[in-house]
Protein backbone atom coordinates (compact mmCIF):
# COMPACT_ATOMS: atom_id res chain seq x y z
CA UNK A 1 0.00 0.00 0.00
CA UNK A 2 3.05 2.25 0.37
CA UNK A 3 2.94 5.52 -1.51
CA UNK A 4 -0.44 4.84 -3.11
CA UNK A 5 -2.60 7.82 -3.91
CA UNK A 6 -6.36 8.09 -3.33
CA UNK A 7 -8.95 10.81 -3.58
CA UNK A 8 -9.57 10.36 0.12
CA UNK A 9 -8.17 8.49 3.07
CA UNK A 10 -10.38 7.92 6.09
CA UNK A 11 -8.72 7.26 9.45
CA UNK A 12 -10.88 4.95 11.55
CA UNK A 13 -13.55 2.46 10.47
CA UNK A 14 -16.22 3.26 13.04
CA UNK A 15 -19.70 4.62 12.25
CA UNK A 16 -18.32 8.02 11.14
CA UNK A 17 -15.43 6.67 9.07
CA UNK A 18 -17.32 3.87 7.37
CA UNK A 19 -20.17 6.24 6.51
CA UNK A 20 -17.74 8.71 4.94
CA UNK A 21 -15.99 5.91 3.03
CA UNK A 22 -19.27 4.40 1.86
CA UNK A 23 -20.70 7.70 0.64
CA UNK A 24 -17.50 8.73 -1.13
CA UNK A 25 -17.10 5.35 -2.81
CA UNK A 26 -20.68 5.65 -4.04
CA UNK A 27 -19.64 8.95 -5.59
CA UNK A 28 -16.87 7.10 -7.45
CA UNK A 29 -14.05 8.54 -5.38
CA UNK A 30 -11.09 6.28 -4.68
CA UNK A 31 -11.09 5.73 -0.94
CA UNK A 32 -8.70 4.13 1.54
CA UNK A 33 -10.33 3.29 4.87
CA UNK A 34 -7.78 2.47 7.53
CA UNK A 35 -8.42 0.84 10.87
CA UNK A 36 -5.88 0.21 13.61
CA UNK A 37 -7.81 -2.73 15.06
CA UNK A 38 -7.65 -6.31 13.83
CA UNK A 39 -11.09 -5.70 12.37
CA UNK A 40 -13.51 -2.74 12.48
CA UNK A 41 -15.30 -2.65 15.81
CA UNK A 42 -12.62 -4.56 17.67
CA UNK A 43 -11.76 -1.51 19.80
CA UNK A 44 -15.19 0.00 20.24
CA UNK A 45 -17.74 0.39 22.94
CA UNK A 46 -21.20 1.86 22.59
CA UNK A 47 -24.13 3.29 24.46
CA UNK A 48 -26.14 0.67 22.70
CA UNK A 49 -28.44 1.96 20.00
CA UNK A 50 -28.43 3.33 16.49
CA UNK A 51 -31.30 5.61 15.58
CA UNK A 52 -33.37 4.70 12.58
CA UNK A 53 -34.09 8.13 11.15
CA UNK A 54 -30.47 9.29 10.88
CA UNK A 55 -29.19 5.89 9.73
CA UNK A 56 -31.79 5.80 6.99
CA UNK A 57 -30.25 8.93 5.52
CA UNK A 58 -27.38 6.65 4.59
CA UNK A 59 -28.97 3.23 4.13
CA UNK A 60 -32.75 3.53 3.57
CA UNK A 61 -34.66 0.63 5.14
CA UNK A 62 -31.39 -0.71 6.50
CA UNK A 63 -33.24 -3.41 8.45
CA UNK A 64 -33.99 -5.20 5.20
CA UNK A 65 -30.35 -5.45 4.16
CA UNK A 66 -29.11 -9.03 4.17
CA UNK A 67 -26.86 -9.91 7.08
CA UNK A 68 -27.15 -6.66 9.04
CA UNK A 69 -26.30 -7.51 12.66
CA UNK A 70 -29.13 -5.71 14.46
CA UNK A 71 -29.96 -6.93 17.94
CA UNK A 72 -33.40 -5.67 19.03
CA UNK A 73 -35.85 -2.89 18.19
CA UNK A 74 -36.23 -0.63 21.20
CA UNK A 75 -39.89 -0.25 22.13
CA UNK A 76 -39.41 0.58 25.77
CA UNK A 77 -37.30 3.42 27.17
CA UNK A 78 -37.09 4.07 30.87
CA UNK A 79 -35.32 6.41 33.25
CA UNK A 80 -34.87 5.13 36.77
CA UNK A 81 -34.00 7.40 39.67
CA UNK A 82 -32.28 4.67 41.60
CA UNK A 83 -31.75 4.80 45.35
CA UNK A 84 -30.36 2.16 47.72
CA UNK A 85 -33.34 -0.21 47.60
CA UNK A 86 -35.93 1.61 45.50
CA UNK A 87 -36.47 3.29 42.17
CA UNK A 88 -38.76 5.97 40.82
CA UNK A 89 -39.36 4.93 37.22
CA UNK A 90 -40.30 7.14 34.32
CA UNK A 91 -40.86 5.31 31.10
CA UNK A 92 -42.57 4.84 27.81
CA UNK A 93 -43.43 1.78 25.80
CA UNK A 94 -44.68 2.23 22.26
CA UNK A 95 -45.62 -0.71 20.03
CA UNK A 96 -45.24 1.53 16.98
CA UNK A 97 -41.49 1.63 17.63
CA UNK A 98 -41.48 -2.14 17.16
CA UNK A 99 -42.63 -1.82 13.55
CA UNK A 100 -40.88 -0.38 10.49
CA UNK A 101 -39.47 2.25 10.25
CA UNK A 102 -38.66 1.64 13.94
CA UNK A 103 -37.09 4.17 16.28
CA UNK A 104 -33.77 2.65 17.25
CA UNK A 105 -32.01 -0.69 17.26
CA UNK A 106 -29.56 -2.06 19.76
CA UNK A 107 -26.29 -3.20 18.23
CA UNK A 108 -23.00 -4.72 19.33
CA UNK A 109 -20.14 -2.79 17.86
CA UNK A 110 -17.81 -5.74 17.30
CA UNK A 111 -20.45 -7.16 14.96
CA UNK A 112 -21.97 -4.00 13.55
CA UNK A 113 -18.81 -2.02 12.68
CA UNK A 114 -17.40 -5.00 10.85
CA UNK A 115 -20.53 -5.35 8.76
CA UNK A 116 -20.77 -1.61 8.15
CA UNK A 117 -17.17 -1.27 6.96
CA UNK A 118 -17.92 -4.16 4.63
CA UNK A 119 -20.71 -2.10 3.05
CA UNK A 120 -18.12 0.59 2.28
CA UNK A 121 -15.85 -2.08 0.78
CA UNK A 122 -18.71 -3.38 -1.37
CA UNK A 123 -19.24 0.17 -2.63
CA UNK A 124 -15.60 0.27 -3.69
CA UNK A 125 -13.59 1.55 -0.72
CA UNK A 126 -10.35 -0.20 0.13
CA UNK A 127 -10.13 -1.30 3.76
CA UNK A 128 -6.81 -1.73 5.54
CA UNK A 129 -7.01 -3.32 8.99
CA UNK A 130 -4.27 -3.62 11.65
CA UNK A 131 -3.15 -0.34 10.14
CA UNK A 132 -2.14 2.51 12.43
CA UNK A 133 -1.73 6.06 11.13
CA UNK A 134 0.86 7.85 13.22
CA UNK A 135 1.09 11.21 11.50
CA UNK A 136 -0.27 13.47 8.80
CA UNK A 137 1.79 14.32 5.75
CA UNK A 138 1.65 17.76 4.17
CA UNK A 139 2.14 19.16 0.71
CA UNK A 140 3.38 22.69 0.14
CA UNK A 141 0.85 24.78 -1.73
CA UNK A 142 2.75 28.10 -1.60
CA UNK A 143 5.70 29.72 0.10
CA UNK A 144 3.87 29.86 3.43
CA UNK A 145 0.97 27.52 2.96
CA UNK A 146 0.52 23.78 3.03
CA UNK A 147 -2.29 21.30 2.89
CA UNK A 148 -2.75 17.90 4.45
CA UNK A 149 -1.94 15.39 1.74
CA UNK A 150 -2.17 11.99 3.36
CA UNK A 151 -1.19 9.97 6.39
CA UNK A 152 1.97 8.25 7.49
CA UNK A 153 1.62 4.73 8.80
CA UNK A 154 3.78 3.14 11.47
CA UNK A 155 6.81 1.82 9.67
CA UNK A 156 6.94 4.90 7.47
CA UNK A 157 4.70 4.02 4.53
CA UNK A 158 2.58 6.92 3.31
CA UNK A 159 -0.94 6.86 1.90
CA UNK A 160 -1.39 10.02 -0.13
CA UNK A 161 -4.82 11.55 -0.55
CA UNK A 162 -6.35 14.80 -1.68
CA UNK A 163 -8.57 14.82 1.39
CA UNK A 164 -7.95 13.22 4.78
CA UNK A 165 -10.99 12.52 6.91
CA UNK A 166 -10.20 11.95 10.57
CA UNK A 167 -12.72 9.59 12.12
CA UNK A 168 -10.33 8.32 14.73
CA UNK A 169 -12.66 8.41 17.70
CA UNK A 170 -12.53 9.85 21.19
CA UNK A 171 -8.77 9.81 21.70
CA UNK A 172 -8.23 11.84 18.51
CA UNK A 173 -4.43 11.62 18.39
CA UNK A 174 -4.03 13.02 14.88
CA UNK A 175 -6.70 15.68 15.35
CA UNK A 176 -4.70 16.98 18.29
CA UNK A 177 -1.44 16.64 16.41
CA UNK A 178 -2.88 18.74 13.58
CA UNK A 179 -3.69 21.42 16.14
CA UNK A 180 -7.42 21.19 15.42
CA UNK A 181 -8.49 19.99 18.83
CA UNK A 182 -7.39 21.19 22.24
CA UNK A 183 -6.53 18.74 24.95
CA UNK A 184 -9.60 17.95 27.03
CA UNK A 185 -9.65 18.39 30.79
CA UNK A 186 -10.79 15.52 33.00
CA UNK A 187 -14.06 17.35 33.71
CA UNK A 188 -14.70 17.41 29.97
CA UNK A 189 -14.94 13.68 29.52
CA UNK A 190 -16.70 10.72 31.04
CA UNK A 191 -15.30 7.25 31.61
CA UNK A 192 -17.62 4.27 31.27
CA UNK A 193 -17.16 0.55 31.78
CA UNK A 194 -19.45 -2.08 30.39
CA UNK A 195 -20.18 -5.75 30.56
CA UNK A 196 -22.04 -7.90 28.08
CA UNK A 197 -23.89 -10.75 29.78
CA UNK A 198 -25.36 -13.68 27.89
CA UNK A 199 -28.94 -14.62 28.60
CA UNK A 200 -31.34 -16.68 26.46
CA UNK A 201 -33.71 -14.59 24.34
CA UNK A 202 -36.87 -15.99 25.98
CA UNK A 203 -35.59 -15.04 29.42
CA UNK A 204 -34.82 -11.51 28.23
CA UNK A 205 -38.31 -11.19 26.78
CA UNK A 206 -39.92 -12.47 29.98
CA UNK A 207 -37.89 -10.27 32.26
CA UNK A 208 -38.23 -7.05 30.29
CA UNK A 209 -41.81 -7.65 29.21
CA UNK A 210 -41.05 -7.85 25.51
CA UNK A 211 -42.15 -9.76 22.47
CA UNK A 212 -39.74 -11.41 20.07
CA UNK A 213 -37.20 -8.95 18.57
CA UNK A 214 -38.44 -6.12 20.80
CA UNK A 215 -35.94 -4.44 23.08
CA UNK A 216 -35.80 -2.28 26.19
CA UNK A 217 -33.37 0.32 27.41
CA UNK A 218 -33.11 1.64 30.95
CA UNK A 219 -31.02 4.66 31.90
CA UNK A 220 -30.36 5.15 35.60
CA UNK A 221 -29.17 8.07 37.68
CA UNK A 222 -28.40 8.41 41.37
CA UNK A 223 -27.06 5.21 42.89
CA UNK A 224 -25.10 3.64 40.00
CA UNK A 225 -22.19 6.09 39.67
CA UNK A 226 -22.51 7.79 43.06
CA UNK A 227 -20.75 9.62 44.57
CA UNK A 228 -19.74 10.72 41.07
CA UNK A 229 -22.11 12.31 38.58
CA UNK A 230 -22.81 9.96 35.77
CA UNK A 231 -25.21 7.28 34.71
CA UNK A 232 -25.82 3.61 34.73
CA UNK A 233 -27.70 1.74 32.10
CA UNK A 234 -28.90 -1.63 31.00
CA UNK A 235 -30.30 -2.66 27.65
CA UNK A 236 -31.22 -5.75 25.73
CA UNK A 237 -29.42 -7.35 22.83
CA UNK A 238 -30.68 -10.42 20.98
CA UNK A 239 -29.42 -12.93 23.52
CA UNK A 240 -27.38 -10.80 25.83
CA UNK A 241 -27.70 -7.78 28.10
CA UNK A 242 -25.37 -4.81 28.17
CA UNK A 243 -24.77 -3.06 31.45
CA UNK A 244 -22.75 0.14 31.78
CA UNK A 245 -21.81 2.59 34.47
CA UNK A 246 -19.56 5.61 34.57
CA UNK A 247 -19.25 9.29 35.11
CA UNK A 248 -17.12 12.37 34.82
CA UNK A 249 -13.43 11.48 34.95
CA UNK A 250 -12.48 14.31 37.30
CA UNK A 251 -14.96 12.98 39.84
CA UNK A 252 -13.87 9.36 39.47
CA UNK A 253 -10.30 10.51 40.06
CA UNK A 254 -11.16 13.01 42.79
CA UNK A 255 -13.49 10.75 44.72
CA UNK A 256 -11.22 7.74 44.64
CA UNK A 257 -13.48 5.51 42.58
CA UNK A 258 -12.58 2.40 40.65
CA UNK A 259 -14.87 1.95 37.63
CA UNK A 260 -14.96 -1.81 37.98
CA UNK A 261 -15.99 -1.54 41.61
CA UNK A 262 -18.79 0.81 40.54
CA UNK A 263 -19.92 -1.80 38.05
CA UNK A 264 -19.84 -4.63 40.60
CA UNK A 265 -21.78 -2.53 43.10
CA UNK A 266 -24.32 -1.55 40.42
CA UNK A 267 -24.76 -5.19 39.42
CA UNK A 268 -25.36 -6.05 43.05
CA UNK A 269 -28.19 -3.52 43.48
CA UNK A 270 -31.35 -5.44 44.46
CA UNK A 271 -33.38 -4.06 41.54
CA UNK A 272 -30.60 -4.61 39.01
CA UNK A 273 -29.56 -8.03 40.27
CA UNK A 274 -32.92 -9.52 39.35
CA UNK A 275 -32.60 -8.25 35.79
CA UNK A 276 -29.21 -9.89 35.23
CA UNK A 277 -29.78 -12.99 37.39
CA UNK A 278 -28.19 -16.05 35.80
CA UNK A 279 -26.70 -14.07 32.93
CA UNK A 280 -23.12 -14.98 32.11
CA UNK A 281 -20.56 -12.18 31.72
CA UNK A 282 -18.75 -12.59 28.39
CA UNK A 283 -17.21 -9.17 27.69
CA UNK A 284 -15.69 -6.40 29.73
CA UNK A 285 -14.94 -3.03 28.14
CA UNK A 286 -14.10 0.54 29.01
CA UNK A 287 -13.98 3.82 27.14
CA UNK A 288 -14.00 7.59 27.48
CA UNK A 289 -16.60 9.86 25.89
CA UNK A 290 -15.52 13.40 24.99
CA UNK A 291 -17.91 15.79 26.74
CA UNK A 292 -16.24 19.08 25.99
CA UNK A 293 -19.58 20.18 24.59
CA UNK A 294 -20.38 23.12 22.45
CA UNK A 295 -17.60 25.37 23.69
CA UNK A 296 -14.90 22.81 22.95
CA UNK A 297 -15.91 21.72 19.46
CA UNK A 298 -12.63 21.42 17.55
CA UNK A 299 -11.77 23.19 14.34
CA UNK A 300 -13.69 21.00 11.91
CA UNK A 301 -11.83 21.62 8.66
CA UNK A 302 -8.50 22.84 7.42
CA UNK A 303 -6.69 22.63 4.10
CA UNK A 304 -7.09 19.05 2.93
CA UNK A 305 -8.58 17.73 6.16
CA UNK A 306 -11.99 17.17 7.79
CA UNK A 307 -12.74 15.94 11.32
CA UNK A 308 -15.88 13.87 12.05
CA UNK A 309 -17.60 11.88 14.80
CA UNK A 310 -16.14 11.53 18.28
CA UNK A 311 -12.83 13.01 17.10
CA UNK A 312 -14.85 16.18 16.41
CA UNK A 313 -16.63 15.73 19.76
CA UNK A 314 -19.96 15.32 18.07
CA UNK A 315 -21.78 14.21 21.17
CA UNK A 316 -25.14 15.60 22.22
CA UNK A 317 -26.67 14.17 25.35
CA UNK A 318 -27.07 10.44 24.81
CA UNK A 319 -26.49 10.68 21.08
CA UNK A 320 -23.14 10.01 19.46
CA UNK A 321 -23.23 7.22 16.88
CA UNK A 322 -25.93 8.82 14.76
CA UNK A 323 -24.13 12.16 14.85
CA UNK A 324 -21.00 10.30 13.78
CA UNK A 325 -22.88 8.91 10.79
CA UNK A 326 -24.40 12.25 9.84
CA UNK A 327 -21.07 14.08 10.10
CA UNK A 328 -19.45 11.27 8.10
CA UNK A 329 -22.07 11.81 5.40
CA UNK A 330 -21.59 15.59 5.36
CA UNK A 331 -17.83 15.14 5.14
CA UNK A 332 -18.18 12.73 2.22
CA UNK A 333 -20.33 15.23 0.36
CA UNK A 334 -17.86 18.05 0.99
CA UNK A 335 -15.00 15.81 -0.17
CA UNK A 336 -16.87 14.82 -3.33
CA UNK A 337 -17.52 18.47 -4.10
CA UNK A 338 -13.83 19.28 -3.54
CA UNK A 339 -12.77 16.46 -5.86
CA UNK A 340 -15.16 17.67 -8.57
CA UNK A 341 -13.57 21.12 -8.36
CA UNK A 342 -10.09 19.65 -7.83
CA UNK A 343 -9.64 22.14 -5.00
CA UNK A 344 -9.08 20.98 -1.45
CA UNK A 345 -8.60 24.18 0.51
CA UNK A 346 -10.34 25.14 3.66
CA UNK A 347 -12.62 27.48 1.71
CA UNK A 348 -14.07 24.56 -0.27
CA UNK A 349 -14.19 22.01 2.57
CA UNK A 350 -15.86 24.51 4.88
CA UNK A 351 -19.16 23.54 3.26
CA UNK A 352 -18.91 20.64 5.76
CA UNK A 353 -18.59 23.03 8.68
CA UNK A 354 -21.55 25.07 7.47
CA UNK A 355 -23.75 21.99 7.27
CA UNK A 356 -22.75 20.90 10.75
CA UNK A 357 -23.54 24.39 12.04
CA UNK A 358 -26.94 24.28 10.38
CA UNK A 359 -27.80 20.87 11.81
CA UNK A 360 -30.31 19.97 14.52
CA UNK A 361 -27.63 18.45 16.72
CA UNK A 362 -25.51 21.60 16.61
CA UNK A 363 -28.52 23.51 17.91
CA UNK A 364 -29.01 20.88 20.60
CA UNK A 365 -25.38 21.07 21.62
CA UNK A 366 -25.62 24.84 21.78
CA UNK A 367 -28.64 24.59 24.03
CA UNK A 368 -26.83 22.18 26.33
CA UNK A 369 -23.65 24.18 26.52
CA UNK A 370 -24.02 25.03 30.18
CA UNK A 371 -24.25 21.47 31.31
CA UNK A 372 -20.70 21.37 32.63
CA UNK A 373 -21.36 24.55 34.58
CA UNK A 374 -24.34 22.78 36.07
CA UNK A 375 -22.29 19.75 37.04
CA UNK A 376 -19.63 21.93 38.62
CA UNK A 377 -22.14 24.05 40.51
CA UNK A 378 -24.58 21.32 41.44
CA UNK A 379 -22.31 18.37 42.02
CA UNK A 380 -24.79 16.77 44.36
CA UNK A 381 -27.97 17.56 42.42
CA UNK A 382 -28.44 14.21 40.66
CA UNK A 383 -28.02 12.36 43.90
CA UNK A 384 -30.22 14.72 45.94
CA UNK A 385 -33.06 14.71 43.42
CA UNK A 386 -32.95 10.92 43.26
CA UNK A 387 -32.93 10.64 47.03
CA UNK A 388 -35.77 13.12 47.49
CA UNK A 389 -37.93 11.48 44.82
CA UNK A 390 -37.48 8.06 46.39
CA UNK A 391 -38.20 9.34 49.92
CA UNK A 392 -41.33 11.02 48.56
CA UNK A 393 -42.43 7.91 46.75
CA UNK A 394 -41.97 5.76 49.84
CA UNK A 395 -44.16 8.16 51.78
CA UNK A 396 -46.68 8.59 48.99
CA UNK A 397 -47.24 4.89 48.45
CA UNK A 398 -47.09 3.93 52.11
CA UNK A 399 -50.48 2.83 53.44
CA UNK A 400 -50.21 4.20 56.96
CA UNK A 401 -52.62 5.12 59.74
CA UNK A 402 -52.40 8.89 59.49
CA UNK A 403 -54.62 11.49 57.82
CA UNK A 404 -53.80 12.64 54.29
CA UNK A 405 -53.25 16.12 55.61
CA UNK A 406 -50.68 14.96 58.16
CA UNK A 407 -48.92 12.85 55.56
CA UNK A 408 -48.53 15.79 53.25
CA UNK A 409 -47.19 17.90 56.11
CA UNK A 410 -44.64 15.18 56.97
CA UNK A 411 -43.48 14.96 53.39
CA UNK A 412 -42.95 18.71 53.22
CA UNK A 413 -41.13 18.69 56.53
CA UNK A 414 -38.77 16.07 55.27
CA UNK A 415 -38.04 18.11 52.18
CA UNK A 416 -37.32 21.20 54.28
CA UNK A 417 -35.07 19.19 56.58
CA UNK A 418 -32.99 17.89 53.71
CA UNK A 419 -31.65 21.28 52.72
CA UNK A 420 -32.90 24.88 52.39
CA UNK A 421 -36.03 24.91 50.26
CA UNK A 422 -34.60 27.54 47.92
CA UNK A 423 -31.63 25.31 47.17
CA UNK A 424 -33.94 22.37 46.47
CA UNK A 425 -36.01 24.44 44.08
CA UNK A 426 -32.86 25.58 42.29
CA UNK A 427 -31.55 22.00 42.16
CA UNK A 428 -34.73 20.70 40.60
CA UNK A 429 -35.05 23.53 38.12
CA UNK A 430 -31.45 23.41 36.92
CA UNK A 431 -31.60 19.63 36.95
CA UNK A 432 -34.61 19.61 34.65
CA UNK A 433 -33.00 22.19 32.37
CA UNK A 434 -29.71 20.39 32.11
CA UNK A 435 -31.08 16.89 31.79
CA UNK A 436 -32.69 18.19 28.64
CA UNK A 437 -36.24 17.87 29.94
CA UNK A 438 -37.09 21.58 29.77
CA UNK B 1 -2.55 -8.10 40.47
CA UNK B 2 -4.80 -10.74 39.01
CA UNK B 3 -7.73 -9.79 41.17
CA UNK B 4 -9.49 -6.45 41.46
CA UNK B 5 -11.75 -6.61 44.42
CA UNK B 6 -10.45 -9.68 46.23
CA UNK B 7 -13.85 -11.35 46.28
CA UNK B 8 -14.60 -10.98 42.61
CA UNK B 9 -13.35 -12.58 39.47
CA UNK B 10 -10.79 -10.91 37.28
CA UNK B 11 -12.70 -9.12 34.49
CA UNK B 12 -9.70 -9.34 32.21
CA UNK B 13 -10.56 -13.01 31.80
CA UNK B 14 -13.37 -11.68 29.60
CA UNK B 15 -11.03 -9.60 27.45
CA UNK B 16 -8.80 -10.65 24.57
CA UNK B 17 -5.61 -8.63 24.42
CA UNK B 18 -2.76 -9.17 21.98
CA UNK B 19 0.05 -7.22 23.63
CA UNK B 20 2.36 -5.30 21.34
CA UNK B 21 6.01 -6.30 21.64
CA UNK B 22 6.92 -2.85 22.90
CA UNK B 23 5.02 -0.84 25.51
CA UNK B 24 2.68 1.94 24.46
CA UNK B 25 2.44 3.58 27.89
CA UNK B 26 5.20 5.42 29.73
CA UNK B 27 5.55 7.36 32.94
CA UNK B 28 7.21 10.60 31.95
CA UNK B 29 9.06 11.30 35.22
CA UNK B 30 9.18 8.81 38.08
CA UNK B 31 10.13 11.55 40.52
CA UNK B 32 6.76 13.27 39.97
CA UNK B 33 4.91 10.14 41.11
CA UNK B 34 7.22 9.67 44.06
CA UNK B 35 7.45 13.22 45.33
CA UNK B 36 4.47 15.21 44.08
CA UNK B 37 1.59 12.80 43.62
CA UNK B 38 -0.06 12.03 46.89
CA UNK B 39 -2.93 9.73 45.92
CA UNK B 40 -1.57 7.90 42.85
CA UNK B 41 -5.06 7.94 41.27
CA UNK B 42 -3.91 5.96 38.22
CA UNK B 43 -3.79 2.94 40.52
CA UNK B 44 -7.58 3.11 40.95
CA UNK B 45 -9.27 5.00 38.10
CA UNK B 46 -7.83 2.73 35.40
CA UNK B 47 -10.61 0.22 34.57
CA UNK B 48 -8.15 -2.61 33.95
CA UNK B 49 -5.60 -1.80 36.65
CA UNK B 50 -2.63 -1.21 34.42
CA UNK B 51 -0.81 0.78 37.12
CA UNK B 52 0.50 -0.20 40.50
CA UNK B 53 2.80 1.35 43.04
CA UNK B 54 5.87 -0.58 44.12
CA UNK B 55 9.37 0.31 45.26
CA UNK B 56 8.78 4.06 45.03
CA UNK B 57 7.62 4.12 41.45
CA UNK B 58 4.54 3.48 39.34
CA UNK B 59 4.83 0.23 37.42
CA UNK B 60 2.96 -0.10 34.13
CA UNK B 61 1.44 -3.39 32.99
CA UNK B 62 0.69 -2.21 29.47
CA UNK B 63 -0.33 -5.76 28.52
CA UNK B 64 -3.54 -5.23 30.54
CA UNK B 65 -4.56 -2.03 28.76
CA UNK B 66 -8.06 -1.99 27.20
CA UNK B 67 -7.40 1.38 25.51
CA UNK B 68 -10.22 3.28 27.20
CA UNK B 69 -8.22 6.48 26.76
CA UNK B 70 -8.68 7.86 30.28
CA UNK B 71 -5.23 7.62 31.83
CA UNK B 72 -3.38 10.52 30.22
CA UNK B 73 -6.29 12.84 31.12
CA UNK B 74 -6.91 11.52 34.61
CA UNK B 75 -3.31 11.92 35.78
CA UNK B 76 -3.27 15.15 37.81
CA UNK B 77 0.35 15.80 36.81
CA UNK B 78 0.03 14.98 33.11
CA UNK B 79 2.74 12.42 33.76
CA UNK B 80 1.43 9.55 31.63
CA UNK B 81 2.42 9.31 27.97
CA UNK B 82 -0.07 7.07 26.22
CA UNK B 83 -0.21 6.21 22.54
CA UNK B 84 -2.03 3.61 20.48
CA UNK B 85 -0.44 0.18 20.44
CA UNK B 86 0.75 -0.94 17.02
CA UNK B 87 -1.83 -1.80 14.36
CA UNK B 88 -3.56 -5.10 15.10
CA UNK B 89 -2.24 -5.23 18.66
CA UNK B 90 -3.95 -4.46 21.92
CA UNK B 91 -7.54 -5.13 22.87
CA UNK B 92 -9.81 -7.15 20.55
CA UNK B 93 -13.46 -7.02 21.62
Amino acid sequence: MGNDRYNAVVVGAGPAGSTAALMMARNNLSVALIERGKYPGSKNMTGGTIASMPFQQILPEYWNIQGIPLERRIVSDELWLLDNDSAVRIGFTGKKFGMAPYNKHTILRYKFDRWYADQAVKAGAKLFTSCLAVDLVYHKTGPLSKKVDGVMLEGGDVIHADVVILAEGAQAALTQKAGLRKRLKPNEMTLYVKEVLELPAEKIEDRFNLEKDEGASIGMVGYPPSPAIGKGGIWTNRDSLSIVVGGYLNQIVGKGLNPLQLLERFKGHPLVKRLIQGAKPVKYMGHIIPKGGFKKIPTLVDDGIIVVGDAAEMISGRRGMDLAMITGKYAAEAAAQACALDRYGRDILSSYEERVKGSFFYQNMKKGKNVEVYFNKFQDADFLITKAMNDFAYKYFEQNLDTDKNNLRKMLEELINMQPLGKSAKDVLSGLQNWGVL
Amino acid sequence: MSNFNRTQRNPLELVTIIPDKKPHIFIKKDSVCAKECENKPCTYYCPSRVYYWEDDSIKVLYERCIECGACPYGCPYDNIAWQFPGGGYGVVY
